[in-house]
Order: C-alpha cells, then sequence, then structure tokens
C-alpha cells in the first residue's frame, strides 16, 4: 500500500530530517510512528502527502510512484487520504460545517448528501452540537476534531495523521482512537504520529521508532 | 475598495476608447451623408464658346462614373441664388454684373466612388479649354473618412495602453485577494480539490470586474453623449443635424463589454498560478 525506499530529506545542509528510511504500510495496517521531538515524523508525513519532496528516494502508493505525479493531477492522490495536521490547518473565517464539508464539495457530491456526512461525521468526534460555530470560538481539543472529522468524513482508503490526539484527554484520545480504528476495519490503513505511549500499547499494530531522522526500530506487536 | 479601484480603471479603458468609437462612427456617418450626393461643379469661362461647352458635355457623358450633367447658365445661376437667399437680393441687384459663371453640374452614380477614382475624369476635365475651376466634395469625404479612421486609430492605442493598466490592475487586485486567502488556497489542494475548481471562483471574479467596467463606462459614455447637444445648444443648426451625436453600435457595445470579461479572465489567471504547486 504505501512503499518507501531509501527516503532522505534535507531542509538545509548537513541536516538530515530523515536519513536513508525505508519502510512498507500494508493495506488494513494500523501503524504508529513516534519518536522524540523533532525526530522527523511531521516531515515523513508531509513526504507522504506529497506537501514536500523527498531529496532522495523513492514512494509507491498504491502502486504508483507519487514523485511522478504532476502537480496538476496530485488530486487524485490526496482524495484517497484524510489527513489531520498536526496544525490542524482550518479555515478560521468559515464555520465548522465549511470546514468539514470541503472534502466533499470538491467532489461534485450533491448539498444533502453532504450535509448528511458531515453531520454523522462530527457526531463521530462529538462535535456535532457545534456545527455552525466558527473555529476561533473552539477550544484546540474541539478544533482538533474538527481536523478529524475532515479526514475521516469522506471514509478514504489511508489516514494520516500527526498527533491527532495531541490536545485531548485521555478519554477523549481513546474514544479518537477507536474511531480510527473502527474506519480500520473496514478496511483503511492507518498511519499515526504520536508521543503517546499508553495509546501506542493499546491501539498499535505496528510501530516505527524515529530518532533524528533515522528509522530505529520497527516493531510488531 | 481594491474592486472598486480596478473598476473606476476598466471604466476610464472603455471610456477612452468608447469616446473615439463614437467620434470615428460619428465622423463616418458624416461622410457617408456627404456622399450620398456625390456631385462635381465645373465652373466655366464666362465667354465659352458653344464648341468648347459640347466638348465638355461629350466628355462627361462619355464616362462611366457619371450619372447626369446639367448646365446652368449664369442667368440661371443668378435664379438659382435669389431663390435660394431671397434676402440677400439687394447685393445682386446693386451689383451692375453678373457675378456667377455659367456651370456643369454633374452627379456621379455610385454613391461609394473614391476621389482617387473620379479624379482621373475630373483632372481631365479641369484641363479642358473653358474649364476654370472645379468644386467636388468626395474631397471632403475622403478628408471625413480619413480623420474617422485617425480617431479610431488614437482610440485603439490609447485604448491598447488602457487596455494593459486595466490587466495590471485586475491582476493585482487579484493577486491581492489571492494572498489574503493562500491558505485557504493550500487547504483545498490538500484535501484534493482540482486547479480548476480552486481557478473558478477567482476567474469568475476577475470577469466580473471586467464585465461591470465594460458597463459602467457604456453607461458614462451614454451620459456623455447626450449632454453634448445640451452644451451645444439645442438650435436645429446644421451641425447638429449632420452630427447628431450617435452611441456606439450594438456589436461594438457588446465587444466592449466582451473585451473587459476577457481582459478580467486573463488578469485572474496568472496570479494564482504559484499557489497551484505544492
Ligand atoms: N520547513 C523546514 N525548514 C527547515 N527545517 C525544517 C523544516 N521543517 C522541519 N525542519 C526540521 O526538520 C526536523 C524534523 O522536523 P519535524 O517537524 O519532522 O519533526 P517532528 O518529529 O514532527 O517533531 P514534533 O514531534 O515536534 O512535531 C527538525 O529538526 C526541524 O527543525
Ligand atoms: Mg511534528
Amino acid at each position: 500500500m504505501i512503499e518507501l525506499y531509501h527516503i532522505w530529506k534535507q531542509y538545509q545542509k548537513a541536516q538530515w530530517a530523515l536519513s536513508d528510511i525505508t519502510f512498507r504500510v500494508d493495506k488494513g495496517d494500523f501503524c504508529f510512528i513516534t519518536g522524540p521531538s523533532g525526530s522527523g515524523k511531521t516531515t515523513l508525513l508531509k513526504i507522504l502527502y506529497r506537501q514536500i519532496f523527498p531529496t532522495e528516494g523513492q514512494i509507491v502508493i498504491d502502486n504508483r510512484n507519487i514523485l511522478k505525479i504532476s502537480d496538476h493531477k496530485i488530486y487524485q492522490l490526496r482524495r484517497h487520504m484524510g489527513i489531520v495536521f498536526q496544525d490542524f490547518r482550518l479555515v478560521f473565517h468559515k464555520k465548522v460545517f465549511e470546514n468539514v464539508a470541503v472534502v466533499l464539495q470538491v467532489l461534485g457530491i450533491p448539498r444533502k448528501e453532504i450535509r448528511r456526512r458531515v453531520f454523522n461525521a462530527l457526531r463521530m468526534v462529538n462535535l456535532h452540537n457545534k456545527m455552525w460555530e466558527y473555529p476561533a470560538h473552539l477550544s484546540y481539543g474541539e478544533q482538533q476534531r474538527v481536523a478529524i472529522a475532515r479526514a475521516v468524513v469522506n471514509s478514504p482508503k489511508i489516514i494520516l495523521a500527526d498527533e491527532p490526539t495531541g490536545n485531548l484527554d485521555t478519554e477523549l484520545a481513546f474514544e479518537i482512537m477507536s474511531l480510527f480504528k473502527d474506519i480500520n476495519t473496514k478496511g483503511a490503513t492507518v498511519l499515526i504520529c504520536t508521543h503517546d505511549r499508553e495509546l501506542i500499547r493499546n491501539f498499535g499494530q505496528k510501530i516505527l521508532f524515529l530518532y533524528k531522522g533515522k528509522l530505529l526500530r520497527k516493531e510488531s506487536l | 475598495m481594491r474592486n472598486f479601484f480596478s473598476i473606476t480603471i476598466i471604466c476610464l479603458t472603455f471610456l477612452t476608447v468608447g469616446v473615439f468609437l463614437a467620434l470615428a462612427n460619428n465622423l463616418e456617418h458624416v461622410a457617408e451623408q456627404i456622399s450620398n450626393n456625390m456631385a462635381a461643379v465645373f465652373f466655366l469661362d464666362t465667354d465659352i464658346s458653344e464648341e468648347q461647352l459640347n466638348a465638355i458635355e461629350e466628355e462627361l457623358k462619355r464616362s462611366q462614373l457619371v450619372l447626369e450633367t446639367t448646365f446652368v447658365s449664369a442667368e440661371q445661376a443668378v435664379d438659382k441664388f435669389r431663390e435660394k437667399f431671397p434676402e440677400l437680393q439687394g447685393i445682386i441687384e446693386n451689383i451692375k454684373i453678373n457675378p456667377f459663371p455659367p456651370s456643369i453640374e454633374t452627379t456621379f452614380k455610385e454613391k461609394t466612388i473614391t476621389f482617387r477614382e473620379a479624379s482621373g475624369l475630373i483632372t481631365q476635365i479641369k484641363n479642358m479649354p473653358g474649364v476654370e475651376d472645379v468644386q467636388f466634395n468626395q474631397e471632403w469625404v475622403d478628408r471625413v473618412n480619413s480623420f474617422s479612421r485617425l480617431a479610431k486609430a488614437v482610440g485603439f492605442f490609447l485604448g491598447g495602453i488602457l487596455v494593459l493598466a486595466s490587466f495590471f490592475i485586475i491582476s493585482n487586485v487579484i493577486k491581492l485577494n489571492v494572498l489574503a486567502r493562500k491558505d485557504e488556497i493550500e487547504i483545498l489542494r490538500l484535501v484534493g480539490a482540482t486547479n480548476t475548481f480552486i481557478r473558478v471562483p477567482f476567474l469568475l471574479e476577475g470577469i466580473t470586474l471586467g464585465v461591470i467596467g465594460g458597463l459602467v463606462s457604456l453607461f458614462l459614455l451614454l451620459l456623455l453623449i447626450n449632454s453634448i447637444p445640451i452644451y451645444l445648444g439645442s438650435r436645429p443648426g446644421v451641425l447638429n443635424e449632420l452630427i447628431n451625436f450617435r452611441y456606439l453600435t450594438l456589436s461594438q457595445s457588446i465587444t466592449i463589454i466582451a473585451e473587459g470579461g476577457i481582459i478580467g479572465f486573463l488578469g485572474s489567471l496568472t496570479p494564482l498560478a504559484r499557489f497551484l504547486k505544492t
């Protein structure tokens, strides 16, 4: 499903944010990436959804070399991905509903269907009562859940989540993980970056440890 | 505010083009009216001989261009003058000698005949013995026509410069709008929007600005043209009748609006491009 071959990434000279990363995530995997701050987790995810290019290496997703996809066709890749960004990336002058609905709007889905699906997604993260609020009026944890609802609203084949529970209490974090697990059992491949050992212990199948840009261990539980 | 600014510039652009186009239209109309009664008048020597007169008339009748020739004797010329300007009769009475030479009035067949076509015949006649002078109104038609062409050229030249200006203005307005929404554009791309999907709202905005600019300028031009006769005074003078200020033709108006749209479209195409990478 997702295959990385000898990925190197350099932002500045003589500083490798990623060095020689090679691993594979199979279809239907529930996989964690963990490691200290600055170890390159976000960089790795950004490369997977092609926000940035690696300095060296190749990536194959769904049998496609994603580095060969041109800028104006990259939407074909991203439509199969639900992404939770570490910094949420919500549009602050748009309501919660619109922030989630945009994923479906770009697909040209009818309005009524959009309403139904957005409501369901927001209910899954327990935010359906804040549907018509602006993100700025929500707490950090609530904003994070809006970002999660946006990532899952289209039932994507791949979920990439960067610290999706970083601002949530343990209970809510477990709820969100259960949500991802649900989607995973329905066939989606899930890749989550987190520091939270508790979550990893409870949910992890496959764990990747990053340290200073190097892949230290691959573990399957 | 930004939008207001760009609409103003587009307006100015098309107003300039419009003014010159309207001017050209009016001049063309004047030329047309003159050429509707295309005629040349050959003034003859007062003591022209019968033979010379016959020779001239013969030559004119042989020509393909001429529809009709009429000889007007000196006496007939005076009568005509009296008829036309009865209040000036006294002057004629006071002058003992007849100031009008005899003449031959010629009307041409083709309304669209040009000065160049007729001038061969006219110079030929003019050089014949007994012909004093010639007056040919096609000269005026050609002159007016060339003024009209000049007006058009100036209009298009100024218009061209201003079109560039409004292109850059629209482009910059859209660029500011794009910059203000660049996070949103990035998110749209990350959730799988096609570039077309992202582009359309900005293109529509550009086109709307252009079309509004075009419409407003046409409206201002209408006001301007309608107010000209007020300044000239509403006397039914020759000038008014001749000029009878005309507006742009329908196709010209449509062209201006369409061009507004096109400028808007092109202007909003470029600013987005660099945000449609990554
Ligand atoms: N745009 C950038 N320009 C320069 N250096 C960068 C850039 N983005 C990341 N880095 C560097 O790359 C390294 C890895 O950063 P990254 O954001 O991937 O870490 P992370 O594992 O996600 O950390 P955290 O757990 O704090 O989110 C860091 O040393 C960071 O300073
Ligand atoms: Mg990170």
